[in-house]
């Protein structure tokens, strides 16, 4: 029984105008803007591989230890195609300092595009599907009401769960249609785009992406069910729809943002500073103090530096000097350095003090736009693409270990920062005979530990599953209200 | 007769359970906008105040040294408008701080940004509420206006009348119109009310024009969406079609358009990288201090007694200047490229009127993208005037080498740059001015006349096809 209302509904709902508008916007969308979006990719994944090639090639050009700053580039991802998150917004390099931890930074290549709003393909999906699902919807209890063919179905032996299940059936049936083509569509242009690698792990993804439309156009499609359940004519079912659909697409998702940051007040960024600055004073301190009391002395005399630039990564190194700097700089170093790597831990905890307000308000934010099923399906995708904020903190927290790395292939190779050449690729007898032009050699980094960084998928799956089981929960419970407002529905 | 028809449209909507809703919404999102506005103006204008205070204290205290004026590095902040009650124009997710000396210019800054890691959200001011829910409203209000009446048979009753078919159709607009006009011009009012009752963004004479332009402005943006609602409604035969078109269109024309202009600039050229960027300048530097001896002899070297034969200061002078100008160059032309980026966006999606009209409300409230380039015209300007004083007050030490350039140590040192004090009154100030009513209005016409021009062709298609309407 339940299978024939569905199979009439839907072949009444695939020929409507409607479904025929909608489907044809979305899959033309979808075929003008993937394109375009990937292009946009192979764009950052150009820029991508030009600053990987410039780092390799820096790093073939360093002569001193302390001028191993190589930067770590976060490579763009793929399925940003589909879901923005804040893969431009946030910054995606790190660079490898012993002075300085890495952090997440708010630096996009060009702020003012700012002035634009996101656009990927899951717009496409949570705008105009969506709009698709409450157009099929909105008459499917009140409009038969109006035209009285509901009557006419209840009087025959059908009971009313059956009609409302069938009725279901049929819009989830109509409403895979659009999204099944648009997904596939999109997934195809990328497979044949050039230079677009897809690894299995986005093949899971962009899988569960899917399911996850499917989960979501149900709910704003029940959502539609609902509102045509609760009211008598289907004009004010529409209206009772659209409004709820604003307020879930573009109300709540800004609102929640802005209550958020009423909620919990950031630190001050100045006081950071402040904060940091003080610890400098405190580095600087600290280190004379020992110098001080370790008994040994700088030595005086003529003191003379003469730099020469192409040290690798645009710093210089330091070519000819005289006996007392020679003498001095090798002390300060050996002195300094352990301290400078000290307090850079101490700057980072002062900075993650600060950015942990700002976590917890993207965290409050991203609760509170959970009534939104618009937002949550929303905050699914971009975890799924890999481009939420828990993917790039995870990308920064496997910088710095690697930073000790570094530091530790620094300290090893230059006997505790004490050996001249963390900061000379000259000897001692060189640096005195003061040669000409830029001729040292580079170093042999054969051995410095390499970076390599794999998205992690059981992550993404793991923070993605709540907001998924919250947007079921919403499913079942629009459809519960639905099935209470149906059988109270007066059909006359 | 006219009049007649608007009343009946104004009373028949006044009673229907749209209007209550829209009425509601509307005004629940206008208060919202308003305590927003207060709340952010407020906290905004004191941490202005601050930040330019503590920039002044920084600059009065090296009028001691005219060289320690020349290397003082001043913070610039962007100004709080009062009108980002009315268009916002996403300012705070723009650089809003400058920072320089008389000689280097460096990229402006996003500094008081607030929290980066949330996903850039649309502040609720005017212009947003307007440009989406409203222009949404006006389309419920119209999507029945014609094919509603056919259905329910008014139409042919009202036309079996004396009433010509155009009579018919401007009450019908004007009847929407103002029953938009309710919930909007309350709206509006109870926000003004927050804000002024509040006390803390004073409107002058000229705020208020603008307000009333931007008002204008609104009512030539919603009355292309009546007329988008009533071509479509006359277009179609039955009410529920016609609510399908207009709610895609409002969603291509709305949300779609004015998103795309994002991935457009990203692909229309090649974009500014800020990696190579740094690259560059670090070019630069290579270039020029490998290459000293273009500028003069031992221009390389550098000693602190002025005297001393290793010196040559007019070539070290010019070596300095060289590179601190190129280095300026490289980062105005990476600005540039950014802006023309941004720019090229949103040109290529004013064929939305949504695009135009937030476009036109930001150049009268004087905020957004166009704001942060007139300051940075600004900040140049001052630059320069302030070269300019600092050259003139050298000019009357006779002690002083009279070489102006980015060398701070030499300055101290060399004297390059005398070391008399001076009057903190005569020292130039930065002082953001706002455009004038008619300057951005002259920016905004081409907006304005696009927006007249939507409304033109709208008419003209609604009107042609409610004449060859078949009302039965």
């Amino acid at each position: 029984m339940i299978w024939r209302f569905a199979k009439k509904e839907f072949l009444l709902n695939i020929m409507t105008f409607k479904f025929a508008v909608g489907t044809t916007l979305c899959v033309l969308l979808t075929a003008v803007f993937v394109p375009i979006l990937g292009k946009a990719y192979q764009e950052r994944l150009k820029v991508y591989n030009e600053n990987i090639t410039y780092n390799e090639r820096e790093l073939g050009k360093v002569t001193v230890y302390k001028n191993i700053t190589p930067m770590i580039y976060r490579p763009p991802s793929v399925l940003a195609v589909f879901s923005e998150g804040l893969e431009k917004q946030l910054g995606n390099s790190a660079t490898i300092e012993y002075d300085k931890v890495p952090e997440i930074t708010g630096a996009a290549a060009n702020h003012y595009l700012s002035i634009f709003s996101v656009f990927d393909v899951s717009l496409i999906f949570k705008i105009v599907i969506s709009v698709l699902a409450l157009l099929v919807a909105y008459d499917a209890i009140s409009g038969e009401r109006e035209h009285g063919t509901l009557r006419l179905m209840l009087s025959g032996t059908a009971a009313r769960y059956q009609v409302l299940l069938g009725k279901l059936v049929a819009g989830l049936m109509v409403l895979v249609v659009p999204v099944t083509i648009a997904f596939i569509l999109g997934w195809l242009i990328l497979l044949f785009f050039p230079m677009v690698e897809l690894a299995g792990t986005d093949w899971i993804r962009f899988g569960l992406m899917f399911i996850a439309s499917l989960v979501f156009i149900a709910t704003i499609y029940n959502l539609g069910l609902l509102f045509s359940c609760l009211a008598r004519r289907s004009a004010i079912s529409l209206v009772l729809g659209l409004f709820m659909w604003i307020i879930f697409a573009v109300v709540i998702p800004n609102g929640s943002a802005h209550l958020a940051t009423q909620i919990i007040p950031a630190g001050s960024e100045d006081a950071m500073n402040e904060q940091i600055r003080l610890l400098q004073q405190d580095l600087r301190d600290e280190s004379w103090k020992a110098f001080e009391a370790s008994g040994r002395k700088s030595m005086s005399g003529r003191q003379q530096v003469s730099d020469v630039s192409g040290g690798g990564f645009g710093h210089g190194y330091v070519r000819s000097c005289t006996a007392a700097t020679w003498h001095n700089n090798t002390l300060r170093y050996s002195f300094e350095v352990p301290f400078q790597i000290k307090y850079a831990n101490k700057y980072a905890e002062v900075k993650d003090n600060y950015l942990r307000d700002l976590f917890e308000q993207t965290a409050l934010a991203n609760r509170l736009s959970r009534f939104s099923p618009v937002s949550l399906y929303e905050n699914i995708m971009s975890t799924l693409a890999g481009t939420d904020m828990a993917s790039f903190r995870q990308f920064i927290e496997a910088v710095k270990p690697y930073r000790n790395d570094i530091i530790e292939y620094m300290r090893s190779h230059t006997d505790n920062f004490s050996s001249p050449t963390f900061w000379t690729p000259c000897t001692k007898e060189e640096i005195e005979t003061r040669p000409k032009g830029d001729t040292a050699s580079p170093l042999e980094l054969g051995d410095l530990p390499r970076f390599t960084y794999q998205s992690d998928l059981v992550g993404s799956l793991r923070r993605a599953i709540p907001d998924l089981a919250f947007l079921i929960f919403g499913n079942v419970l629009f459809f519960a209200m639905t099935f209470v407002a149906f059988l109270r529905y007066d059909v006359r | 007769m006219i009049r007649q028809i608007v009343f009946k449209e104004i009373l028949e909507n006044l009673l229907s359970f749209r209007f209550i809703l829209s009425l509601l919404l509307v005004i629940a999102l206008f208060a919202v906008s308003g305590f927003v506005f207060v709340g952010k103006y407020r906290q905004q204008s004191s941490a202005f105040w601050e930040k330019t205070n503590e920039n002044l204290t920084g600059l009065s205290e090296r009028t001691d040294k005219l060289y320690r004026l020349a290397f003082y590095k001043q913070s610039v902040w962007r100004k709080p408008k009062p009108l980002a009650l009315c268009a916002e124009g996403s300012e705070k997710s723009l650089p809003d701080c400058y920072t320089f000396d008389v000689f280097s210019n460096n990229l402006p800054e996003i500094r008081g940004q607030g929290n980066f890691t949330l996903s850039h959200f649309s502040s609720i001011d005017w212009v947003f509420i307007i440009s989406m829910i409203l222009s949404f409203l006006a389309l419920v209000f119209t999507y029945d206006s014609v094919s509603g009446e056919r259905e329910n048979g008014t139409l042919r009753l009202m036309l079996s009348n004396t009433i010509p078919r155009h009579k018919l159709l401007l009450g019908k607009y004007l009847g929407v119109l103002f029953s938009i006009g309710i919930p909007l011009f309350i709206g509006l009012l109870v926000s003004l009310i927050i804000v002024v009752v509040s006390n803390v963004a004073v409107f002058q004479g000229l705020d208020w024009l603008k307000i009333l332009t931007i008002i204008l402005l609104s009512f030539l943006y919603l009355s292309i969406f009546v007329f988008l609602g009533m071509l479509i409604s006359s277009r179609t035969a039955h009410p529920a079609n016609s609510m399908v078109i207009l709610l895609l269109i409002w969603v291509v024309v709305v949300i779609l358009i004015p998103s795309f202009g994002r991935i457009i600039s990203e692909v229309s050229g090649k974009a500014p990288n800020p990696a190579e960027l740094e690259r560059r300048l670090a070019e630069i530097w290579t270039d020029v201090w490998s290459n000293a001896d273009r500028y003069g002899e031992r221009a390389g070297n550098w000693a602190g007694d002025p005297k001393h034969p290793m010196n040559n200061p007019p070539a070290r002078a010019r070596l300095r200047n060289a590179s601190t100008s190129a280095q300026n160059k490289a980062r105005e032309d990476h600005h540039n490229k950014m802006l023309a980026q941004a720019f090229t966006g949103r040109n290529l999606t004013c064929f939305s009127p949504t695009v135009i009209y937030r476009r036109a409300s930001e150049v009268i409230a004087g905020t957004g993208i166009n704001h942060v380039v007139n300051l940075q015209d600004q900040v140049r300007e001052y630059q320069a005037g302030l070269k300019e004083y600092i050259r003139s007050k050298d000019a009357e030490d006779p002690l002083s080498l009279h070489l102006i350039f980015p060398e701070q140590s030499s300055a101290r040192s060399w004297r390059a740059i005398s070391h008399n004090s001076v009057d903190l009154a005569t020292v130039p100030k930065f002082q953001e001015r706002d455009l004038a009513l008619s300057q951005s209005l002259k920016l905004a016409i081409w907006d304005i006349g696009l927006l007249a021009l939507f409304n033109l062709v709208f008419f003209a298609a609604t009107f042609v096809s409610f004449l060859r309407y078949d009302p039965r």
